[in-house]
């Protein structure tokens, strides 16, 4: 594991299980997701991310300090999820050391959870959701399960490294991304993510409480949507957009 | 029918550094950081995104519990927009578990500035699903021929 960031263990942790991921990025999807999967199955903290490459930055719960950079988990689901948006310099030592601490406790698939942004987003009603795998093993195992697969275009974001890191390392490593807002939190699309997750991995969460609060959601979300919206424009987040040139 | 004097390149140089200055002036306002509420004039600042198109300007502002009846766009000048609407339902700081500061907000408001020229008297507007989008045809002020 890489020096410069350490993942501090709270408590024991389970062998074998999913580690998910929900990291800020386009429409906060993956971020809404995972802090629904955490109330609703009341996962607890497991575990946390230490580093000297985030900024002074603590979070407040209850007045006690957290890191921004937590995990969560139960018997079978270990979820990595970050209160505040990653700048695009530290993503790849952050996503390396929480890969390889999944690897240690031989997580069984890897799980990233986000968004695709449209930009007619607002008069879509039903929302498609894509996936992306490590390998063709993965890949057939989602479209098995009627996922459509992102054939071709840029990924960029957490989810990029760890779909680059699983895919040289052997481990299988998913990314579900559900058609979103680019600019504004997306309620709807993590819904969306949540029920195909059910679909891949059989944890089931309720999201009628998720659609119920989604204006809630939407207004106490827009700090860290503002923050996050910087950060996706330093890492050139538009180019999702761009049509790739195919090199055989 | 009118005689239109013609500027001289000094005056165009003078107008084009006035309005750099300007633009200047404006993204140092934008560059300092501040909340996104305001405690005296118990106002929140919504989320908006703006797309420039070759005919015209889109504004999207995300209006969550926004009472659609209450919703207000004026121009404030012939590049800025003012947008207002207040909520259903009054948030307070504590509703979000923040005790260490105190106050209820209600409204909506922000202002945005429109980076081209646009007819102000031909905006359209829709909401949707608390979704305002502002719709403004572009003016095209200045065009150069090929000769």
């Amino acid at each position: 594991m890489s020096e410069e960031v350490k993942i501090i263990e709270k408590k024991e942790t389970p062998s074998g299980a999913a580690m998910l991921f929900g990291f800020p990025d386009v429409g906060l999807v993956g971020v809404i997701a995972a802090s629904h999967i955490i109330s609703e199955l009341n996962l607890t903290e497991v575990a946390y991310l230490d580093s000297r490459l985030l900024p002074p930055l603590i979070v407040l719960h209850e007045g006690l300090p957290h890191s921004p950079i937590r995990i969560f988990g139960n018997h079978d689901i270990l979820l990595a999820v970050s209160e505040t948006a990653i700048s695009v310099d530290v993503i790849y030592p952050i996503m390396h050391a929480l890969i390889n601490w999944g690897r240690s406790k031989n997580v069984k698939i890897m799980i990233s959870m986000s968004g695709i942004p449209v930009q007619d987003r607002r008069d879509i009603e039903k929302l498609k959701v894509f996936a992306a795998g490590s390998s063709p093993e993965t890949l057939k195992m989602v479209q098995d399960k009627g996922i459509e697969i992102l054939k071709e275009g840029y990924m960029v974001g957490p989810q990029a490294i760890m779909m680059q890191y699983c895919a040289r390392t052997g481990v299988p490593a998913v990314t579900l991304l559900a058609q979103c807002f680019f600019n504004y939190p997306d309620p709807e699309a993590a819904a969306e993510i949540l029920k195909e997750l059910a679909n891949i991995t059989g944890i089931k969460v309720d999201v009628s409480k998720l659609l119920k609060k989604g204006e809630e959601i939407r207004l106490r979300a827009r700090d860290v949507m503002r923050r996050t919206q910087r950060e996706l424009s330093k890492m050139k987040k538009t180019q999702e957009y761009d049509i790739p040139l195919y090199v055989s | 029918m009118p005689i239109r004097r013609r500027r001289s390149i000094f005056d165009i140089i003078d107008e084009y550094f006035e309005s750099l200055e300007e633009r200047v002036k404006r993204s140092g306002e934008t560059l300092i950081e501040r909340p996104s509420w305001n405690q005296k004039t118990c106002t929140v600042e919504p989320l908006r995104d703006i797309m420039v198109t070759p005919t015209e300007i889109i504004v999207t502002v995300d209006l969550p519990y926004a009472e659609e009846s209450t919703i207000r766009v004026k121009p404030i000048d012939k590049d800025t927009l003012e947008i207002l609407a207040k909520m259903r339902r009054k948030i307070r700081f504590d509703d979000f578990g923040i005790t260490h500061y105190e106050g209820e907000f209600q409204t909506f408001q922000c202002q945005t500035r429109i980076p081209v020229p646009v007819y102000m008297e031909k905006m359209e507007i829709r909401f949707k699903k608390g979704f305002l989008e502002i719709r403004l045809p572009r003016k095209h002020e200045y065009e150069i021929s090929r000769e």
